[in-house]
């Protein structure tokens, strides 16, 4: 392949399954932003959020066959990395009291792969629609899980509300979620 | 776990909102139940989605990365060997590396890698100014680099042997894209191949397998612009690190 920007997530996993560093940092260069954005958010520590993103890019350095292009995409791939190691961090290291809100709507202006950025635009709109499309309580206790890092029985005893109306409400949530962006066209949502 | 009840928790799995405990429970039930697991993968996507805002890179933090490759002592995980040239693709998997232990006699130390470059071999500062025109006839046939060579920005550098003779020019661009432009490199036998360093932070970076008779080279060097380019003879497949002295090298630059 002459050039590496038009190889395929697919294709550059496979390389670097070869100990191919430039295929490495193509990846970086297309979802760095993005996996180091979503620890940042979590951890509200651009530092700690360093340390993660460092994980995740050395992790499929050394384990490129535990992601399966046919279970989901590399962009979901690697938020799920970031983000379990993210909450894994907040959560050991009681770090929470050091959070405040932040603003979801930041996006890459340095430094970033420009030519994802606009769909990565794209999706954030349609992601926020979809939020704002969901009722309160749904919404709630998603933003109180995933970006504030709690488990659902800690979101229970947050809001304190049994955890099965919790259980069910992220439950629900999630697959209002995946019906609007999956209207929208959003690949990789859809069961 | 039963179905029912994985299935109930898998929303909050793709959001890591349960412990340990339920997520070990649950990963045991899906790893047998495809309804699970393609649920979960859904459900995973929508997470993705949810957590895609995109914050800029900090500076240095690829560099951090690409050390850290490098930094690797266990020897059941060797070394990598860090490759893309579009002139001969490397099929070697990363099995055939196990067992071939990390060299580390030529370069242990950084500094003295930079050193031993400046101090042994022979450097040539690239004359960059109108280079251009002099040297696309010298071009292997290759568009790409002779793009780069009236790319605003770009810069050519010289590598030498130590007895000063030219063997190698590249042309870099500002996006970190690079590319032989010339050789006069000796084709090696059968078993050995011409690799590509970059020194970066005082350290070598692999940057490409070149073959036995380079005539076209791409790479892209990411993150920090090399200060030194230097080639090495090494064994087909390639080196983690050098394992022997620098046919040619040339400093990059600024």
């Amino acid at each position: 392949m002459d050039d590496i920007s038009e190889a395929s997530d697919a294709q550059l996993v496979t390389m670097i399954g070869r100990y191919d560093e430039v295929a490495l940092a193509e990846v970086y260069r297309r979802h760095g932003g993005a996996v180091f954005g979503l620890a940042r958010r979590v951890l509200n520590s651009s530092v700690e959020a360093e340390d993660v993103t460092q994980e995740v890019f050395l992790r499929l350095w050394n384990q490129p066959d535990r992601f399966d292009s046919a279970r989901g995409s590399l962009r979901s791939f690697l938020l799920a990395q970031s983000h379990a190691r993210a909450v894994d961090a907040i959560r050991s290291l009681n770090a929470r009291r050091n959070r405040e809100m932040k603003d979801a709507s930041k996006t890459a202006r340095s430094g970033y792969d420009m030519q994802h950025e606009a769909w990565d635009i794209a999706l954030a709109d349609q992601v926020t629609r979809a939020l704002e499309e969901l009722p309160d309580e749904e919404r709630q206790v998603i933003q109180l899980a995933y970006f504030e890092g709690h488990t659902y029985v800690k979101v229970a005893e947050i809001l304190q509300q049994p955890e099965g109306t919790v259980k069910s409400r992220i439950r629900s949530g999630m697959r209002r979620m995946r019906a609007v962006l999956s209207e929208a066209g959003i690949q990789g949502v859809e069961t | 776990m039963k179905h029912d009840e994985a299935y109930e928790l898998l929303a909050a799995l793709s959001l890591d909102a349960v412990d340990e405990h339920e997520r070990r429970l649950i990963d045991e039930h899906v790893a047998t139940c495809p309804k699970c697991r393609s649920e979960l993968d859904s459900l995973l996507e929508v997470a993705g989605a949810l957590g895609n805002s995109v914050d800029p890179l900090p500076e240095g933090l690829w560099t951090s990365i690409s050390t850290r490759i490098y930094d690797n002592d266990d020897a059941t995980h060797p070394m990598p060997v860090l490759v893309y040239d579009s002139g001969e693709r490397v099929t070697s998997s990363r099995r055939r590396h196990l067992g071939r232990p990390a060299p580390r006699t030529v370069f242990s130390s950084l500094g003295a890698v930079a050193a031993a470059l400046i101090v042994v071999l022979a450097v040539n500062l690239a004359n960059q100014a109108n280079r251009a025109s002099n040297l696309q006839h010298q071009l292997v046939n290759d568009d790409a680099a002779n793009a780069a060579l009236v790319t605003p920005g770009h810069t050519v550098v010289d590598l030498a042997s130590t007895t000063q003779a030219d063997l190698a020019e590249f042309v870099l661009v500002p996006d970190g894209r690079g590319y032989l432009i010339s050789s006069k490199l000796p084709t090696l036998p059968a078993g050995d191949t011409y690799q590509l360093w970059g020194v970066i932070n005082g350290k070598p970076i692999s940057i490409a397998l070149m073959g036995t008779s380079p005539r076209k080279v791409t790479f892209t060097v990411s993150g920090s612009k090399p200060t030194l380019l230097g080639i090495t003879v090494e064994p087909t497949g390639g080196s983690p690190t050098p394992t022997s002295a620098m046919v040619a090298s040339g400093a990059v630059e600024d």
